[in-house]
């Protein structure tokens, strides 16, 4: 019998070591084969002419400056990963891959929900320029981002790497789980956003404008007062027409063509986007990079009061609030659209009075 | 010199008993609380160490059951590692501050528990369904979280719900994690496994096991080298000597991270009382003594109170060692004391063979540690009654779901309402119209008993109440009683005195005569002795 248990756990033991030997061997070799580009990601690696070489000479630094900008070159792994990473970003559910989430290193294992991906919020696979090339101020720019790595976080005083960061995005940003720091996922991300700091010629350690979210805290405004009446007029005007009445935006054939700002594909209490968190990350971003192709057409008061509207519809709790705030959460999400839609259907929608 | 001559022939065979069971004391101590400092509390090795020095010395000295045995405990190191996570990174500067803080907070509030004896009392109130459910639920939070240190992972900090990232750690581990770090723990795993098969090794079975892994990480380094396997290993040792002080961390700076850390410190207290006092009466049980668990109380705050000035983790009780102490047939607290003493003897002059212990044969260590921890022999008993699985099903899910903090408050909560839920629940019958309470009459059983009255009131116009059986009235009853009698239609009967019985005989009617007549044995002393 003794003998029959030991054998028994010896069996499961050699049988997850088999499993483990070939899960790493799958994983090999998808590392070397052949990276298969979302449109968007060709498109802009082919733009800063990524290719295997010694040294690396960036065309955007050559346009937009004229002087010339030569760096250490990439090995053609590094390519790869650099790829995969724009990929991830760009692509994070895998819908636009030909094998679907494994090409993304099952990157959709740590978003909950199945819309959530990177480019919502880092825009143009995290590298958004207007017509002319420039930058946008407050535009999530990964390679800034990544040139601010391992600096002292503004938010908690702490020693912040990049891949911390990353993972922070995974947790709060799509309400998921975290990768392990050693993940390809991370790793990938980091090389793309490593090669756009290359590409766009940005210095470490160096505070760009096109980093993060541009905050706009009530100082910036007249000082009338955050109003989320006034705020859900405004939404009703400029975002429910892509991001639905209820914010829980625009869904085609199981893809986000605009994604949910309420409800539970939504980011989570505990992301810096929600305004009641930190008050002036969401009205930056709006104001930033909302609506599209019109951005900086809302005002800084506009911006807060959409802000403080979205923070009161029903998300998703965070991790660190603990299971009674999420069944909270999941009650609010369950019970309130239905509750909203009724009252709208008996006359709600009223236009907020004409001025304070 | 005279009277160490005169003592000797009585020292002599204590020492020889005593020290082959403070050897294998020892030598099971050791791997455990390296194993517990480095992957549970992210602390360095030499505070598992020094509290399988210190701390079990300390609660030898200060706890006169002959068979007691404190020292680290795998609950208070995982508690000490879930608590500390949002504050700093683990076995930094900052991190170690706020573990010594945080374990001296916890000893002053077990000194609360020793200086207000109600509040030591309080802690005879938790059963053993609350912490078996405790035990199992944290045994398999323990295999868990120690697998990303098994397959070579870096361990992710901040803090969350241990069973959601369960999964995502088991893929981890799977496809990204160290197969040489895997090869390693498996070894210690399969070897323990085997070599506990053997009963005269039993003891030893994990120290083997760990010594099997360090050879095989030791020929992958001579073959391989660090450089390519990338497995971690102990290597720290320097602060190894006979005493290494340490001061916790008091500053203003540091006063809003204390603060937060204190629901934390309140978690560690309680977790390390409940095991004391669960494993005191457990082990006074197998052995038919008694000693008071305020002893063990008392030992525990103590010792913990002190051992952060030692760059020690906390202590506690541990059946398992003590029942082992005791079959191994270690008689007296010699048996501990020594066991400390080789320990540092083994430390001060082998530290360099433990500096080489990889890290993932101590991840090993802690699944085999947790895996015990889910005994079903424990938790069979518990199934049958239906109110004993309810508290332990609570109990265990609260650690899985909940965190450690909810886990305790939600165990405490339960033991005062198991304990109390009895004594709420008063046998009533009516017959005629004698209304007989059997139980306690107090404000908790009043609803009751006051409902069953107001029926029979109603129904039967005149009631006497008869409370012979009832062995505890609290003053809340007194005044109800009180006002019942005010009314004209009841009558009170306690036949625990005689004079009482006459005018029940006379003014009960026939019916009532065949229920509460003669036939009824006498109150039963010895039970109301008891309360």
């Amino acid at each position: 019998m003794k003998l029959l248990k030991l054998l028994a756990s010896l069996l499961v033991f050699s049988g997850l070591y088999w499993l483990a030997v070939q899960k790493h061997a799958e994983r090999d070799q998808l590392r070397l084969a052949s990276v298969y580009l979302t449109p968007n990601c060709k498109e802009k690696l082919a733009r800063y002419d990524l290719t295997p070489a010694e040294y690396y000479r960036s065309p955007y630094v050559q346009k937009m400056t004229g002087t010339e900008s030569t760096g250490r070159g990439y090995r053609a792994e590094d390519v790869r990963a650099i790829q995969r990473g724009c990929n991830i970003v760009d692509d994070l559910q895998g819908n636009l891959a030909r094998d679907g989430p494994r090409e993304r290193w099952h990157a959709n294992r740590f978003v909950r929900g199945t819309q959530t991906k990177c480019a919502h919020c880092h825009q143009s696979a995290g590298d958004k320029q207007d017509a002319a090339g420039n930058r946008l101020v407050g535009s999530n720019n990964l390679g800034a981002s990544w040139v601010m790595a391992d600096m002292y976080d503004r938010f908690t005083g702490m020693l912040l790497p990049n891949e911390l960061r990353q993972m922070q995005c995974y947790i709060n940003s799509s309400n998921g789980f975290k990768p392990n720091a050693a993940d390809d996922v991370i790793r990938d991300v980091t090389a793309y956003s490593r090669f756009l700091a290359a590409a766009l010629d940005m210095k470490i350690g160096k505070r760009y404008p096109e980093q993060g979210m541009d905050e706009i805290p009530a100082s910036a405004t007249l000082r009338r007062g955050d109003d989320y009446v006034r705020g859900a007029h405004v939404y009703r005007q400029k975002c429910a027409s892509c991001h639905g009445a209820q914010g829980f935006g625009t869904v085609v054939d199981g893809r986000a063509i605009y994604p949910a700002l309420a409800g539970p594909d939504a980011f989570s209490l505990d992301s810096r986007m929600n305004f009641a968190k930190v008050n002036t990350v969401m009205p930056g971003f709006i104001c930033r990079n909302m609506p599209p192709q019109q951005e900086g057409s809302l005002d800084n008061q506009q911006c807060r009061d959409i802000a403080y509207y979205l923070s009161t519809l029903p998300r998703p709790a965070g991790d660190l609030q603990g299971p009674l705030v999420a069944a909270w959460q999941q009650m609010m999400m369950t019970v309130m659209p239905p509750l909203t839609r009724y009252a709208e259907s008996i006359g709600g929608n009223v236009a907020p009075p004409a001025s304070h | 010199m005279n009277a160490l001559r005169s003592a000797l022939p009585r020292i002599l065979p204590a020492l020889r008993s005593n020290v082959p069971v403070g050897l294998t004391l020892a030598v099971i101590t050791l791997p455990q609380a390296i194993a517990f400092s480095t992957t549970l509390a992210g602390l360095p090795p030499h505070f598992g160490i020094y509290a399988a020095i210190w701390g079990v010395l300390f609660t030898a000295l200060l706890n006169p059951s002959r068979v007691f045995s404190g020292g680290p405990n795998t609950a208070m190191s995982a508690a000490i590692g879930v608590i500390l996570l949002p504050t700093a990174p683990p076995f930094g500067t900052d991190y170690i501050g706020y573990a010594l803080t945080l374990i001296l907070l916890a000893g002053l509030i077990q000194m609360l528990f020793v200086l207000i004896r109600p509040l030591g009392r309080m802690l005879d109130l938790i059963n053993e369904p609350i912490i078996n459910g405790l035990i199992c639920g944290i045994g398999l939070f323990l295999i868990f979280k120690s697998l990303t240190v098994f397959a070579g992972l870096p361990i992710n900090t901040q803090s969350e719900w241990a069973l959601w990232i369960a999964w995502q750690s088991f893929l981890a581990a799977l496809e990204i994690g160290n197969l040489y770090a895997i090869q390693i723990g498996m070894i210690t795993l399969i070897t323990s496994l085997a070599v506990r098969q053997i009963d005269a090794l039993r003891n030893w079975a994990i120290l083997i096991g760990v010594a099997a892994g360090t050879a095989y990480s030791a020929y992958l380094n001579a073959t391989i080298g660090l450089q390519n396997t990338m497995v971690e290993q102990i290597a720290n040792l320097a602060a190894i000597k006979i005493v290494y002080p340490s001061l916790p961390v008091f500053n203003q700076e540091a006063m809003s991270d204390i603060v937060s850390i204190l629901p934390g410190a309140v978690t560690l207290a309680l977790l390390g009382l409940f095991q004391t006092v669960a494993a005191m009466r457990r082990m006074n049980r197998k052995i038919g003594v008694f000693t008071d668990s305020r002893k063990g109380i008392f030992a525990d705050a103590v010792s913990n109170c002190m051992l952060p000035f030692l760059s020690s983790l906390p202590t506690c009780a541990s059946f398992n060692r003590m029942w082992l102490v005791y079959n191994l047939g270690g008689h007296s607290r010699l048996a501990s004391a020594i066991s400390a003493m080789i320990l540092l003897l083994i430390v001060l002059f082998l530290g360099d063979a433990i500096a080489i212990i990889p890290m993932p044969a101590m991840a090993a260590v802690i699944m085999l540690l947790g895996a015990n921890m889910i005994n079903w022999e424990d938790i069979k008993p518990h199934l049958k009654d239906r109110r004993e699985a309810v508290v332990f099903a609570a109990s265990f899910l609260s650690v899985l779901f909940l965190d450690l903090f909810g886990a305790v408050v939600v165990g405490s909560v339960l033991a005062i309402a198991y304990s109390k839920w009895e004594q709420a629940h008063p046998n009533i019958s009516l017959s005629g119209n004698v209304l007989k309470v059997r139980g306690n009459i107090y404000y908790g059983s009043l609803p009751v008993i006051e409902a069953n009255y107001h029926s029979a009131i109603e129904r039967e116009g005149s009631v006497i109440v008869d409370i012979s059986d009832c062995y505890y009235i609290d003053p809340e009853g007194i005044r109800w009683l009180a006002a019942a009698k005010a009314s004209q239609n009841v009558a009170f009967t306690d036949r625990r005195k005689t004079q009482s019985r006459r005018e029940l005989e006379r003014r009960a009617s026939a019916e009532t005569k065949r229920v509460s007549g003669r036939r009824r044995r006498k109150p039963d002393r010895r039970q109301r002795s008891e309360f």
